[in-house]
C-alpha cells in the first residue's frame, strides 16, 4: 500500500497567459528540487494534445504515481487532466493542479512577485499530492421513471420530455385534475392563452402511454437516494368513474354548495363538479374533504358513474428522480387591504382573469357588480414590493404583464371605459414591454404612487382612490365602479407537506430553494430531485414551462446512463477512533450519518449514497475519527504547512 | 516598523462561490496584492480552526475563511451557518491568543463578486502592514 510518491509537475504556459508574467522554466526548475518530485517539465499548452501526452508517457516510462498540473483553474481543465492521468492507468484522483493562471499570472503585474507566487502554489500542490490517495468512484443503477409532482405547465412539460425521450413518468397532482393555474389564468401573449396551452399539452398526455396520471394524489413518503428512491403515493377517490359523461345532473341534486376555487370564489360549486370544462380526466368529482354521502348523486346517475364506497389506496413507485413543480398559491389579500372584501366591485386579477374568460362564470362579460363599469382601476404590486403591511418584499413578476393585456383586452372590447393602472413601477420586462407601449397608444392611463401606497375609499357617492401622484407631485383623487387588485404569487400554503417528505429546503421568501440560482438553478440542494416553475418563486407561465424543460432535462442527464456514480470525495468514518458521540450526526444537512451498533460499540455511520462532501462533520468531530476523502486533515494541513516554504 | 513588510495571507475559499470569485477576479484581469494564497476546501463548513491556527503558527500574517452568503447561498444548504458558528467562536480564542482580530475574516464572497475579493485583499493587506509580522509578535513572547 504504502509506495513512495512519485511525482510529475507540469508547468503550462498557456500561450503567453501565463509564461508573460511567470517565469515558468524558473518554476519547473524550483518544482524539482521539491520532496517526491521526479520530474517537472513546462510546456505551451498542457491541455492540448502533445501536452496531455507529456503526462502519461512519463507515467508509463518514470513510474510516476501522483500528478500535479500547475496552470488554470481546476474548474476549467480539471476534468480533461483526471481523465488524461485515468487512461494512463493512474487513479484519476492522484491528480492535483496548482491554479497559476486565475490566481497568479492574470492579477499580478510584477513578473518577480508573481513567479515567486507561482512556485509557493505549486509547493503546496505537490504537498497535498504526496498525500493523495486513490478513491474509487462507486456506481449503482438507476431506475428508468421519474415522479412529477404537480400538474401544471411547468410538471406537464417535464412529463412530456421525460417521456419522449423514453422515460415513464408517474404524475402525481393533487387537485382532481390537470391544468393547474395557467388553465384559470393568464395571456402566453395577446392572442394565446395559458387555457390553450394547457389543453394542448392535456391533449398530448392522455396519448402518451408513457405517463401515468394520477390526480387526487398526493407523495406521502420518500426514501432512497439519486437514481433510486422509493416512494408511496395516496391516491384519493374521485368517487366517478369514466362511464360519466359529465351530463351534469348529480350537480343539480347536490345538496353541498361552497365557494368554487375554480372561479377564486366568483361562482358556487357543489361536492360534487367538474373543475372546469376542459379538465382531465374529463369527467366530474366527488370533493372527498366535504361530501356527506347522502347518496343523492348516485340515484340521479344514469350511467352508474358514482360510486362513493370507494377508499383511499397507497401505491409504492420506485423512481429514479423526483421533480417538484407544485406551483404557488395567489395572494389573497387582508379583509379592508385595499378594500377587499367590503364591496363587491372590488375584485383581484385573478377573480378578473375569470371574468375575461370566455369559459369563466360571465363568459367573458366584464361584468362586476352586475353591470359592466364605466370606469375600472387596476392597483399594482398588492401583495408584493412592501407596498402595504402583509406585503412580501418580492416581485411577483406577472402582475404588470398580466394586468396591461387586461387593460388593453378591456378596452379592446369596450372603448368607453375608462382604464386606470395605479402603479409603483411597471415591470414589463423583455418583450412584454411591447404590451406596455400598446397600453399607452390604447389611452390606458398611467398613474403613478411611490412609498406611500394609494387609499380605496367607500363612500356612498361610489368608489374613489386617493393617492399622491408622483410625476405630477400633486394629490389626486379618481373615482371608478371597479377596481381590479393585482394580486401577486405567495408560496403555496401546503408546501410545508412537500418539505416535509421529500426534505428540500424553503429559501427566504418562503419558496423552494434552488441548489444555486445562476449554476444550478432547476437542481434542489439533494441530487436527484429538481424543481420547476413557480415552486421556486414568482415565474410567468412561459417561464414555467422553459423551466420544466430543464428539469426534464436535468433528469434525464441523471438517469440517462442507466447508473449513478456516487460523490467519491464524501466523509468517511475511521471506526477505531470513532467514540460515537453523535456530533456529526446533528451537523450533517443530509442525515446521511446515523449511530450504530458495531460490536456493542457506538459508532458513526455515513451512508454513502446520501453524503454529498460537504465535510462540515470532519470539521465538527472532535477526534478525528470523521474525514473526507480528498480533503483529509492531513492533506489540507500539509499545504496550509507548504504555504511558508 | 519596516515600511517593506509583505504580509503572508492563507484564504480557505469554498469550491462553489468564493473560489469562483477569485477565478472571475482572474479572467476579468483586475489587480490585487500578490500576497493571498488561496486554499481550495468544498465548503467554508469544511474549515476546521484547527488549519487557521495552524496557518498562524506556521507563519501566516493573516486569514481569510470565505464562503457562500448566508442565508441561502450554500452549495450544501448551511455550510456556511456552520463556519459562522465555529468562527464567531473561534475569535474569543484569537484574543485569549494575543492576535488581533484584524488577522482573522470571515467573508461572504458569492460567485459573481469578484470586485469584493479584490476589495477584502486589499483591505487585508492594508490592515496587516499596519499591524506588523504576527511572527515578530510571538517570538517576542
Amino acid at each position: 500500500m504504502h509506495e513512495e510518491p512519485r511525482i510529475g509537475v507540469y508547468i503550462c504556459h498557456c500561450g503567453l497567459n501565463i509564461a508573460a508574467t511567470v517565469d515558468v522554466k524558473e518554476v519547473a526548475e524550483y518544482a524539482k528540487t521539491l520532496p517526491n518530485v521526479v520530474v517537472a517539465r513546462d510546456y505551451v499548452f498542457m491541455c492540448s494534445e502533445p501536452g496531455q501526452n507529456l503526462i502519461k508517457d512519463d507515467i508509463k516510462n518514470l513510474g510516476l504515481n501522483r500528478v500535479v498540473v500547475a496552470a488554470c483553474s481546476p474548474s476549467m481543465h480539471e476534468p480533461t487532466f483526471r481523465s488524461a492521468v485515468e487512461s494512463a492507468g493512474l487513479n484519476k484522483y492522484l491528480f492535483e493542479m496548482a491554479n497559476i493562471r486565475e490566481h497568479c499570472s492574470w492579477v499580478h503585474g510584477d513578473r518577480k512577485l508573481a513567479t515567486e507566487k507561482a512556485k509557493d502554489l505549486v509547493r503546496m500542490a505537490v504537498a497535498k499530492a504526496a498525500l493523495l490517495e486513490p478513491l474509487e468512484e462507486k456506481e449503482f443503477p438507476v431506475y428508468n421513471s421519474v415522479l412529477v409532482l404537480g400538474g401544471g405547465v411547468s410538471g406537464m412539460r417535464a412529463a412530456l420530455e421525460l417521456a419522449r425521450y423514453g422515460f415513464d413518468v408517474y404524475l402525481v397532482e393533487r387537485s382532481p385534475t390537470l391544468g393547474g393555474k395557467a388553465a384559470l389564468i393568464g395571456h402566453v401573449d395577446l392572442q394565446t392563452r395559458g387555457s390553450d396551452i394547457v389543453n394542448k399539452m392535456i391533449e398530448l398526455i392522455r396519448r402518451n402511454s408513457r405517463i401515468h396520471v394520477f390526480t387526487n394524489s398526493e407523495l406521502i413518503e420518500l426514501k432512497g437516494f439519486a437514481g433510486n428512491y422509493e416512494c408511496k403515493i395516496r391516491v384519493y377517490p374521485r368517487y366517478v368513474n369514466e362511464r360519466c359523461n359529465s351530463c351534469g345532473e348529480c350537480e343539480e341534486v347536490c345538496p353541498i354548495d361552497v365557494a368554487n376555487e375554480y372561479d377564486f370564489g366568483l361562482s358556487r360549486r357543489k361536492a360534487i363538479f367538474l373543475p372546469f370544462k376542459s379538465a382531465y380526466p374529463p369527467y366530474y368529482v366527488v370533493d372527498h374533504r366535504i361530501c356527506t354521502k347522502c347518496g343523492e348523486c348516485t340515484r340521479v346517475c344514469r350511467f352508474n358513474a358514482i360510486d362513493l364506497t370507494e377508499e383511499p389506496k397507497e401505491l409504492n413507485l420506485n423512481v429514479g428522480a423526483l421533480i417538484i413543480a407544485t406551483g404557488y398559491d395567489a395572494y389573497r389579500p387582508l379583509k379592508g387591504e385595499y378594500g377587499h372584501g367590503f364591496h363587491n366591485n372590488i375584485v383581484t386579477l385573478f377573480q378578473l382573469e375569470r371574468l375575461l374568460d370566455p369559459e369563466g362564470p360571465t363568459r367573458g362579460e366584464l361584468i362586476i357588480g352586475g353591470k359592466v363599469p364605466r370606469s375600472i382601476a387596476f392597483i399594482q404590486c398588492v401583495g408584493s414590493r412592501n407596498t402595504t403591511p402583509n406585503a412580501r418584499s418580492y416581485c411577483s413578476r406577472m402582475c404588470c404583464t398580466t394586468a396591461i393585456t387586461d387593460a388593453i383586452k378591456i378596452r379592446e372590447k369596450y372603448p368607453y371605459v375608462d382604464v386606470y393602472i395605479v402603479y409603483k413601477d411597471i415591470m414589463t420586462y423583455g418583450s412584454d414591454e411591447s404590451l406596455y407601449l400598446e397600453a399607452g397608444r390604447r389611452l390606458v392611463r398611467f398613474v403613478k404612487f411611490e412609498e406611500e401606497p394609494p387609499s380605496v375609499v367607500i363612500s356612498p357617492e361610489g368608489i374613489f382612490i386617493d393617492l399622491y401622484e408622483y410625476t405630477i407631485q400633486e394629490r389626486i383623487r379618481i373615482p371608478v365602479d371597479a377596481v381590479v387588485l393585482s394580486t401577486g404569487m405567495i408560496p403555496r400554503r401546503d408546501l410545508e407537506d412537500v418539505v416535509r417528505v421529500t426534505r428540500v429546503s424553503i429559501g427566504g421568501d418562503g419558496f423552494l430553494r434552488e441548489a444555486h440560482l445562476k449554476l444550478a438553478p432547476v437542481e434542489s440542494p439533494t441530487k436527484g430531485i429538481f424543481l420547476a416553475g413557480a415552486v421556486t418563486g414568482p415565474k410567468n407561465i412561459m417561464e414555467s414551462i422553459r423551466m420544466g424543460s430543464a428539469a426534464a432535462a436535468k433528469a434525464m442527464d441523471l438517469l440517462s446512463k442507466g447508473k449513478v456514480v456516487a460523490e467519491p470525495m464524501i466523509a468517511s468514518v475511521n471506526e477505531d477512533i470513532c467514540s460515537g458521540c453523535a456530533i456529526c450526526v446533528g451537523v450533517c444537512p443530509y442525515d446521511a450519518i446515523s449511530i450504530k451498533l458495531v460490536d456493542s460499540d457506538r459508532i458513526a455511520h455515513v451512508e454513502e449514497a446520501l453524503c454529498m462532501g460537504c465535510g462540515s462533520c470532519v470539521a465538527a468531530c472532535p477526534s478525528g475519527a470523521m474525514q473526507q476523502f480528498g480533503f483529509k486533515d492531513k492533506q489540507v494541513r500539509a499545504q496550509v504547512l507548504a504555504a511558508f516554504g | 516598523m519596516s515600511g517593506d513588510f509583505e504580509p503572508k495571507i492563507v484564504v480557505f475559499a469554498c469550491n462553489w462561490c468564493t473560489y469562483a470569485a477569485v477565478d472571475l477576479a482572474g479572467t476579468s484581469r483586475m489587480q490585487y496584492p500578490h500576497n493571498v494564497r488561496v486554499i481550495r476546501v468544498m465548503c467554508s463548513g469544511r474549515v476546521d480552526p484547527q488549519f487557521v491556527l495552524e496557518a498562524f503558527s506556521k507563519g501566516a500574517d493573516g486569514v481569510i475563511v470565505a464562503g457562500c452568503h448566508p442565508p441561502a447561498d450554500c452549495h450544501y444548504s448551511e455550510g456556511n451557518f456552520k463556519a459562522f458558528r465555529r468562527f464567531t467562536l473561534f475569535r474569543r480564542l484569537l484574543d485569549s491568543l494575543g492576535i488581533e482580530r484584524e488577522r482573522f475574516r470571515l467573508e461572504w464572497i458569492s460567485a459573481s463578486e469578484a470586485g469584493k475579493w479584490v476589495q477584502v485583499v486589499n483591505e487585508m493587506v492594508n490592515d496587516l502592514k499596519k499591524l506588523g509580522p504576527l511572527r515578530e509578535k510571538l517570538e517576542v513572547r
